[in-house]
């Protein structure tokens, strides 16, 4: 008796995760079937970096993006500044695409709301993402979290907020963390004054360091299929 | 009447040479004043001192019978200098130096005033030029019109006459006794040539090694009369018995060989002359110079021996 | 005083020497301004290298305001030996020349003298960074245009907005202007001491190379004389360019260059005043 019981119950397990697994599946596709419903836009935007040894002011600018990962800061006539990375800072290119194993983490509360966290995971072993951990709001189908792991670019966080575009799942303030390598212009080609306040910031471990970028999204304008064109633009000065 | 300067015991050292060395002396208005020293005797250090260029060691100056000190601006604004070389800014105008010099020279002085005093200079016509084209003579005499620009009571002029040609020493003397005698000037003149202060000043001081030698004035120290006349003859062994006989014994100051020097007023010297020549005596040469001139020299041989 | 001071001016503007600094300053400026046109690109690339492994910058960032900074970083380090060929000239070459003497015995206060120099030298130190700033900043602007600044530090790649630089220059050039008001016055104090205008002009630059180097040696012993050093301070206007811009450091370096210049104004006054005028 006890044993059929355990058996049971072992079934029942396996069944409710299958279960859970094929929701977690189709929770995923769904979120991500929205999210690349955006082919592209083009919005008004702030953007704040925050980088330990970065210090840029707020820009304002016109940020063109383009599905799957073509992304542009348009600052007329203003540098505009982005991080090098093979990921870009949409959520379409945080969110693997192709053939994925999803796995279910269960509930979570983050600020009072009620989340489901996945974990992504994706077949193809060559790519960049090796794994990426969502948090989906689950009653406006939206990833108000993903974390990601890559092979190249380290892990980088992203918390999302939305507002005025939840029906197309584009948030209205974005926060990227992630890692920044350390970096040092030798002595003699700058000739500092009062380096005394930079030696504060300096991180401890003297190798690595968080960077935080904060992107605001004031007005978007939504699939109104830019030209790949824009895109080129200048390229820096290198 | 008060002296316009009064100098007791100035001195000043410079290091371990003694430059001026308690020396008083005084000058009055109205004096062409020269001051007759060897080069280094210590002329230029006292004017320096006169004009507040170098601050004595002890010893005090009046000015007026005021202290030097108390009244320097009022004191400079009546006092037109030259001091050594007239340097002036080459780079600029004779005109733009005259102006600049008369517009510190405190009041307001006429651009119809530079006109006249650089009329009185000769430099009428070459005021455009640069002062670096200028020639050493050009130069001194844009210098006097500077110290004249400003209508000064007292002019102190360190060697005015040095690096000009005979011409302009000539030149520049009729200036100085002009200004004295016509414009009522007084005048500190300095030089080491005797000649040159006995044609202009009225009163002098001889000083040597920061000292002062003698002060007077120039008709008492270069009395006439104190004149030695010095004659060359061909050698004649009655010479010394007929002068013996004669009336010129009393005059006869030495006799060496040939040279015969006599002491008295030159004004004698044609009638010397003359008796000499009846005497059947041959007159190689006859000169005069004064006994003081004499004794001035002596100090420059003291100065060159020792040297 | 007025009039002394025109008269001073109306000297030092009638050499044709005082020209030769305005004639260098516009010649590096435009040797700079030619070699960020041909070459400014690769110079970028190459200052960028480290911030570009990580961030992708996009834009005109070899804008006039870069290209003044990159120019004010090389040349106000040789600004010094300019303004002393002035002010070490104003004393030491008057009495070289032998009108200081004839100045002299005119009614003018040997203190009133000194302060009259060093106001026109400091007249003549603002005439050459007014001038820096046209040739430097306006020229720049006009060359490569205007835009948002990038400046690096070692250890930190700071961007300014396009329409937050320009005050930063003028009070950059304030500051210039204090820092080299200080070399003036010491220019002017080593003109005091000598009778040949070489001597202070050659001092002067001597100090400053000195000093500049000791500022920058990081070896401990210096360090705590550092800060009380007036060469540690004259980069002082590299502070505007810096986010947040440190301006208690900035107060405290024109506090130390005021004193210095005050300082070396005063020796200056107190030694001349009692000087034999022997040239």
């Amino acid at each position: 008796m006890m044993k059929r019981l355990v058996l049971l119950a072992g079934i029942f397990c396996l069944l409710a995760t299958s279960v859970w697994a094929i929701e977690a599946n189709e929770l995923f596709n769904t979120m991500r079937t929205k999210v690349l419903s955006v082919k592209d836009y083009t919005a008004d935007v702030k953007m704040k970096i925050d980088v330990t040894y970065m210090r840029i002011p707020q820009l304002k600018g016109t940020l063109y993006f383009k599905s799957p990962d073509k992304m542009r800061l348009e600052r007329h006539g203003g540098l505009s500044i982005f991080p090098k990375k093979n990921i870009n800072l949409t959520l379409s290119n945080l969110i693997p695409t192709g053939q994925v194993a999803v796995l279910d983490l269960g509930p979570t509360t983050r600020n009072g709301k009620k989340l489901r966290v996945l974990k992504v995971i994706p077949e193809d072993e060559q790519g960049n993402i090796v794994l990426t951990k969502i948090w989906i709001d689950e009653t406006n189908l939206l990833a108000v979290r993903t974390e990601t792991t890559t092979r190249n670019d380290g892990t980088v966080i992203m918390d999302l907020e939305f507002g005025n575009y939840i029906p197309f799942g584009l948030p209205d303030k974005v926060t990227i963390f992630m890692d920044v390598k350390d970096y040092k212009l030798p002595k003699g080609v700058a000739m500092d004054y009062n380096d005394d306040h930079i030696n504060d910031t300096k991180p401890k471990d003297g190798k690595g360091t968080k960077g935080t970028i904060q992107i605001q999204y004031l007005k978007y304008t939504i699939n109104t299929g830019l030209k790949d064109d824009i895109f080129k633009g200048k390229k820096g000065e290198e | 009447m008060t002296p316009i300067i009064e100098t007791h015991e100035l001195s000043k050292s410079f290091k371990d040479f003694k430059a001026v060395d308690k020396l008083s002396f005084s000058i009055r208005r109205g004096d062409v004043y020269g001051f007759l020293g060897q080069n280094g005797a210590g002329k230029s250090t006292t004017m320096r001192m006169l004009l507040g260029l170098i601050f004595p060691d002890s010893g005090s100056i009046l000015i007026n019978g005021n202290e030097f000190n108390n009244g320097r601006r009022d004191l400079l604004s009546s006092i037109g200098a030259i001091i050594e070389r007239p340097d002036m800014y080459g780079y600029l105008s004779g005109w733009d130096n005259l102006k600049i010099f008369a517009a510190l020279s405190g009041g307001k002085i006429p651009t119809s005033r530079l006109h006249e005093v650089l009329e009185v200079v000769g430099l009428k016509g070459r005021e455009k030029d640069k002062v670096k084209a200028y020639s050493q003579g050009m130069k001194q005499r844009l210098g006097i019109a500077i110290a004249l620009v400003h209508q000064p009571d007292l002019l102190i002029l360190d060697e005015p006459t040095n690096g000009l040609d005979p011409q302009g020493i000539a030149e520049m003397r009729q200036l100085i006794v002009s200004l004295s005698k016509d414009h009522g000037k007084t005048i500190l003149i300095s030089s080491h040539l005797l000649a040159e202060i006995e044609q202009m000043a009225t009163r002098m001081i001889i000083i040597h090694k920061g000292h002062k030698v003698v002060e007077g004035a120039v008709g008492s120290l270069l009395n006439p009369d104190e004149t030695l006349v010095e004659v060359i003859t061909n050698k004649d062994a009655s010479i010394k018995g007929k002068l013996a006989a004669s009336e010129w014994q009393k005059t006869i100051k030495t006799i060496e060989d040939k040279l015969i020097t006599f002491k008295m007023n030159p004004a004698n010297t044609p009638a010397l002359n003359r008796w000499l020549v009846a005497q059947n005596i041959d007159v190689l040469e006859i000169r005069s110079k004064h006994s003081l001139e004499e004794y001035f020299l002596s100090l420059t041989n003291d100065t060159v021996t020792k040297n | 005083m007025i009039q002394l001071l025109r008269i001073e001016l109306y000297k030092i503007f009638k050499r044709p020497r005082t020209y030769i600094s305005f004639g260098i300053v516009a010649a590096i400026t435009f040797v700079i301004q030619l070699a960020m046109l041909t070459d400014g690109k690769t110079f970028i690339g190459f200052a960028i290298q480290g911030i570009n492994e990580q961030f992708d910058i996009q834009g005109n960032m070899l804008n006039g305001y870069l290209v003044t900074y990159i120019i004010l970083q090389s040349l106000l380090i040789h600004i010094p030996l300019l303004v002393a060929l002035v002010a070490g000239d104003s004393l030491a070459g008057e009495a070289n020349m032998g009108t200081l003497r004839l100045l002299l015995t005119k009614p003018i206060t040997r203190p009133k003298l000194v302060l009259i120099k060093f106001v026109s030298s400091f007249l003549y130190t603002v005439l050459l960074i007014i001038w820096l700033a046209v040739v430097a900043l306006f020229f720049s602007i006009l060359l490569f245009g205007t835009g948002d600044m990038i400046n690096l530090k070692s250890e930190a790649f700071i961007m300014i907005l396009k329409d937050d630089v320009l005050w930063r220059y003028f009070a950059a050039f304030g500051f210039a202007t204090l820092a080299m008001t200080t070399i003036a016055s010491l220019a002017l104090m080593l003109s005091a001491f000598a009778d040949n205008s070489i001597g202070p002009i050659i001092s002067t630059m001597g100090i400053v190379v000195v000093l500049t180097i000791l500022s920058n040696l990081e070896i401990p012993l210096f360090s705590h004389i550092k800060p009380y050093l007036f060469t540690t301070h004259m980069i002082g206007w590299k502070g505007f360019f810096d986010e947040p811009i440190p301006y208690a450091a900035i107060g405290k370096s024109c506090m130390v260059l005021v004193a210095y210049t005050v300082g070396f104004l005063a020796t200056t006054i107190f030694y001349f005043n009692r000087k034999d005028i022997k040239t």
